[in-house]
């Protein structure tokens, strides 16, 4: 009852920001009408074909009228049509969400174990040797951008070894060994960000009186860590993972555009390099919907790890 | 006394404990010997930083990460504790020395549920099977008198209240049936009523099950109330060691003569007749509410001109609310708050600003209550001026309250870091009085001090009172601190008072039931 | 000045970061001193790092395809990145600043609109963010510094909105507010200081990050319009010669990557030193 509860605030949440940023994106990319036009028909056209163009397409109305009705039609699956890829939005976008979605889920099967062993090891014995390597090394990978590690890698496994394919075009059909450059590059940095969390967590908590309670009741260092430590421990890390989706989304752009790969994020570059205002407009939506949908996901696991924090307290209490 | 005759199962032999290289001093437990005979509470007084707490880690073997144990024996039976491989002793914490700790809340795992915490100690100790284990679970939280003890196994820490914690970390500690108990601070974060409570269990279950308990406390009250033999700690070491009556009673080391001293009366203080004036501060209907929950509600409340009246309570009575509404930190429900005939609460928030000056506060934690970044002469100095001062007449006011506060004159450049807890107490009072305040409003301002430092503070606050004729509302946990510096105590009890009357009167014949039971736990009164 | 430092410098590790912050700061201020050439005047084509230049003297990191000096380029586009990424940085929190205060002091209507509109820009991944407004408003210099500042102050408001909210709490704000000291006077002389510690920290970091948006726009040339220096956008023209001519990106990425470290070790040595003064105060 209360995650039904839960989920429908959280949705009602979800629906208000989409609802904010819609307005938002609608503004920003149609306010001005004689732009639209340009964009949709060309810069060559002429100034009566423009005028035609927007009778036609109701561009007379008031805007807000314009808005509503583009809300509408958005909401009821009609996109409109790409001027660049020349067929329906709606048809381009799921299939390239798809392809950067197994992008990412490589990526958090990297990211995810590496990380969080890492980021364990390390808070475990703060000072020791590891922790001081795993600390200088994911201050190293974070510092990285994902163009730089993309020429790094590439330029190491391509150039150098020759050991994998420096495009990631698949143009004859899935390729796991294209696969793996980009998700490397995409989890490069998250690695190094999920194990600095991790540790910081880790640190905090065998710092606090519960662990010395354990301690002091003759659990051993193996115990204290697994039965007591890491619950707790693992709870902003497990947040941050969720919460490094959208930021994956916004490294899929470059490591695709890198390594021409069909994905979501290419489909976004392309849309903004040709003025694709229909397509922008609906990868925008599509990408706040993934990060709010990821929110959710990740108050419910914050709520799930802790008992602490019932999940009603967490629909009102946003961090 | 009745054990006199045992041998001791505890015997510490010449123990230091060095500090880190740097610190102010070498040792932080310096040639510490006791003996602890089964059966008998041994209590460990001292102030901060006389390094009991230190003691009592490491017993358990396990001192703060910095600090070394660097001679000296701790023996358990004839087994030296301190040549003990982490291993070894491993086996021995939980199992024949148990430990119970300040922050009963805390000290639990909040991810897990009460049963598993205390089954843990027979997973780790024994070899019980599953349902033994919680049979014997359920049996030792009744034994802490628990109410409902089937919802309490079930519960997680942070749906208990701090007693109930504490019970449940004294359970977790009597699991194993051990030989000793070591108890820091146990009940330092508990309220005064459930401190009482809490003491006497610790009392009963030492009757029922002999074992010997170290028992580390600052709290002379709480000595008093359980120990059998007391040692006073200083600076690392003890300075006095004997039976509880006699140290108590006819102390011998000066050390220990001047801390029992400075341990405030139940017996009010004298103060001089009262002279017919008007009420400088009236408050009237008073009300708050936290939500659904009222926490102020219909708060009467007048007082002359040099007078000062104590607001007693435990926590969550909503005395602290009650001083916030009062100086406006909070915007109260509804009432009146009059200060020399102006109500505060009505005023448009500009005009607030100016009214600002003649109600002041101490505040509780002297480290929270001073901006840390800014020197101590221009923060009273900044006061004196936001009250109509020039900046000469500012310096110069400044100049003589820290005199008046007992500061020296090179206070005025330094920054709050370089003061102890009592001296910023007193820069707190210098900077209230620096805006020449009708009423002055204490909130808790001795509580998070030393003894004797608690006793300086107070004497400096009666005196600046007398001598400025002051009107000082005095809001306190301690009946024994109200007992010193009130005309008048009222009692409040779930945002009501439930009592109020001269401080004689409150103290010495008490009509209100809950006022009895807060005086009956006050701790130790049969000796102070 | 010798004592203030002093904690700063026991770490080998704020030093390098220091020292790579620094070395990059002056660079850009000496640019025109130590670039060799005219980074935007064609000499020889694709000449490899170490070649020598008919003319006199060594293209020591080679030239790109227009035949311009790429250490030249580099040095200038230091100037470029730490122009801009300081500029964009600063305003980000002039503004992130000034409302984050204002909504942590009083709270209320102001905190909860002003929050929600953070969270709504917080939940656009940044780049998109970023693409979208430049798709908008076409890609200037002054453009970037807007859009920079407005997909990042979001995030500087959410620090000082919760640092103002946790000091206000404190007992020597209560003290001033019972003084009756004016609302800005607190905010400037009791928070800000106290918040200046982890600030310092978000500013390095944040400054870093700053500069990898306006490489990585760059990289996808939506940056900084030609021929201006500029790093990102090197590594965008370079790419499709990377595997003849490597040396066109790796030089670039290495010149941002050593900022960026320079400026993450320096911000995890400042924020060791507030924490351990955290700890003492």
């Amino acid at each position: 009852m209360t995650l039904i509860l839960f989920i429908v605030r959280k949705l009602g949440g979800a629906a208000a920001a989409m609802l904010t940023v819609s307005f938002l994106v609608y503004l920003a990319l149609e306010v001005n009408v004689e732009d639209v036009a340009v964009k949709v028909l060309g810069q060559f056209s002429t100034d009566a074909q423009r005028a035609a163009w927007l009778t036609a397409n109701g561009y007379d109305d008031p805007f807000f009228i314009r808005y509503g009705r583009w809300l509408w039609s958005f909401v009821t699956g009609n996109w409109g049509d790409s001027t660049y890829y020349r067929a329906p939005v709606i048809d381009l976008v799921p299939d390239r969400l798809a392809a950067s979605g197994i992008l990412a889920g490589g990526a958090l099967l990297v990211m995810v174990p590496v990380g969080l062993l890492a980021g364990i090891l390390a808070g475990m014995r703060p000072g020791s040797l590891i922790d001081r390597a795993v600390s200088l090394l994911s201050i190293v990978t974070t510092s990285i951008p994902d163009f730089a590690s993309a020429v790094f890698l590439s330029a190491v496994f391509v150039f150098w070894l020759n050991w994998l394919p420096g495009a990631s075009t698949m143009l004859s059909g899935f390729s796991l060994s294209e696969m793996v450059l980009p998700v490397l590059v995409l989890a490069f940095y998250s690695t190094g960000y999920l194990a600095r969390v991790t540790r910081a967590s880790m640190v905090e908590v065998m710092g606090t009186h519960y662990i010395r309670t354990a301690r002091l009741k003759g659990a051993s260092p193996a115990r204290i860590v697994w039965r007591h430590a890491l619950r707790n421990a693992l709870i902003t890390p497990v947040t941050v993972i969720m919460l490094q989706l959208p930021w994956l989304l916004s490294g899929v752009i470059v490591v695709e555009v890198f390594y021409a790969y069909k994905g979501f994020g290419t489909l976004l570059y392309d849309a903004a390099l040709n003025s694709d205002i229909r397509l922008v407009e609906a990868c925008a939506m599509v990408s706040v919907l993934v990060v709010v949908a990821t929110q959710i996901l990740s108050d419910i696991a914050y709520g799930w790890l802790n008992p602490r924090v019932s999940l009603l307290e967490a629909t009102m209490g946003n961090k | 006394m009745r054990t006199d005759e045992r041998q001791p199962i505890l015997k510490v032999k010449n123990l230091s404990v060095t500090l880190p290289k740097g610190s102010d001093r070498p040792y932080a437990v310096n040639d510490v010997s006791f003996d602890l005979k089964p059966g008998e509470i041994l209590c460990i007084v001292g102030e901060s930083g006389s390094g009991k707490s230190v003691l009592s880690s490491a017993l358990m073997g396990a001192v703060p990460e910095g600090l070394k144990v660097a001679g000296g024996q701790v023996l358990l039976e004839d087994k030296d504790l301190t040549r003990l491989s982490e291993r070894a002793f491993r086996a021995i914490r939980g199992r024949d020395i148990a430990m119970i700790f300040q922050e009963p809340m805390a000290s639990l795992n909040p991810a897990m549920t009460v049963a598993d915490q205390i089954e843990e100690v027979f997973l780790l100790h024994s070899e019980f099977d599953a349902a033994e284990r919680a049979k014997r679970a359920r049996a030792l939280v009744e034994a802490m008198r628990l109410p409902n003890p089937d919802r309490i196994l079930k519960a997680y820490p942070h749906q208990l209240s701090g007693g109930q914690c504490q019970r449940v970390v004294i359970a977790m500690a009597l699991a194993m049936s051990p030989r000793i108990l070591i108890a820091d601070e146990p009940t330092t974060a508990l309220d005064v009523t459930t401190q009482a409570q809490v003491l006497k269990l610790i009392g009963e279950l030492r009757d029922v099950h002999g074992h010997g308990i170290v028992f580390i406390t600052h709290d002379f009250g709480v000595v008093a109330d359980i120990a059998d033999r007391v040692a006073v700690m200083k600076h690392g070491e003890i300075v006095e060691i004997g039976e509880a009556k006699q140290v108590l009673t006819a102390p011998q080391h000066p050390y220990t003569q001047a801390l029992i001293a400075a341990v405030p009366s139940l017996d009010p203080h004298d103060r001089p007749a009262a002279a017919e004036a008007d009420p400088v501060l009236a408050v009237r209907g008073l009300q708050h509410s936290y939500g659904a929950l009222a926490v102020l509600k219909d708060i009467d409340l007048s007082l002359a001109p040099g007078r000062v009246v104590s607001i007693v309570g435990e926590s969550g009575c909503g005395k602290s609310t009650l001083a916030k509404a009062m100086i406006r930190l909070i915007e109260a429900k509804g009432g009146r708050v009059e200060v020399a005939g102006t109500d505060i609460l009505a005023l448009p928030s500009k005009k607030l600003e100016k009214y600002r000056r003649t109600i002041q506060m101490i505040f509780q934690d002297p480290f929270g209550s001073l901006n840390p970044r800014r020197r101590v002469g221009p923060m009273i100095a900044r006061a004196a001026r936001l009250a109509g001062a020039s900046s000469t007449e500012a310096r110069r006011r400044t100049e003589e309250l820290l005199d008046l506060v007992g500061l020296h004159k090179s206070a005025y450049w330094r920054k709050p870091g370089a003061f102890s807890g009592g001296q910023r107490q007193r820069i707190g009072i210098a900077r209230a009085l620096a805006m020449q305040p009708d009423v002055l409003i204490a909130d808790e301002s001795v509580s998070a001090l030393d003894v004797s430092v608690q006793a300086q503070v107070l004497a400096l606050l009666r005196d600046l009172q007398e001598r400025l004729q002051l009107a000082i509302v005095f809001i306190t946990h301690d009946l024994r601190v109200a007992a010193q510096i009130s005309d008048e105590i009222v009692v409040m009890q779930k945002g009501e008072i439930v009592e109020r009357g001269t401080a004689a009167m409150v103290l010495q014949a008490p009509s209100h039931p809950y006022t009895k039971t807060l005086l009956e736990a006050a701790p130790g009164r049969s000796t102070f | 000045m010798r004592k203030f430092l002093s904690p700063y410098l026991s770490s080998p590790i704020t030093v390098i970061g220091g020292l790579l912050s620094l070395g990059w700061l002056l660079v850009a201020l000496l640019a025109p001193v130590l670039a060799p050439y005219d980074p935007i005047k064609t000499l020889m084509p694709l000449a490899k790092p170490g070649a020598l230049n008919p003319a006199g003297g060594t293209f020591w990191l080679g030239t790109d395809m227009l035949g311009r000096d790429i250490l030249s380029r580099l040095i200038y586009g230091a100037r470029t990145v730490v122009v801009f990424a300081t500029l964009a940085t600063l305003t980000a929190y002039f503004v992130g600043v000034t409302l984050g205060l204002a909504a942590g002091y009083w709270r209320g209507r102001l905190d909860a609109v002003l929050s929600y509109f953070a969270n709504v820009v917080l939940s656009f991944p940044v780049l998109v963010l970023y693409i979208v407004i430049i798709v908008v408003i076409g890609s200037s210099p002054f453009n970037i510094i807007l859009a920079v500042t407005f997909g990042s102050a979001p995030a500087i408001f959410r620090i000082v909105r919760g640092i103002t909210i946790d000091v206000a709490s404190r007992d020597y704000v209560s003290a001033a507010i019972t003084q009756g000291e004016s609302a800005w006077r607190i905010m400037l002389f009791d928070i800000l200081p106290t918040a200046s510690g982890p600030l310092a920290v978000d500013f390095c970091l944040r400054l870093g990050y700053t500069a990898i948006t306006i490489g990585t726009l760059g990289f996808l040339g939506l940056g900084l319009p030609p021929p201006t220096p500029d790093w990102g956008t090197m590594v965008n023209e370079g790419r499709g010669m990377a595997i003849a001519f490597p040396h066109l990106v790796i030089f670039p990425c290495l010149a941002i990557s050593s900022l960026m470290l320079g400026l993450s070790l320096l911000a995890d040595g400042l924020r060791e030193v507030s924490d351990a003064q955290g700890r003492r105060a």
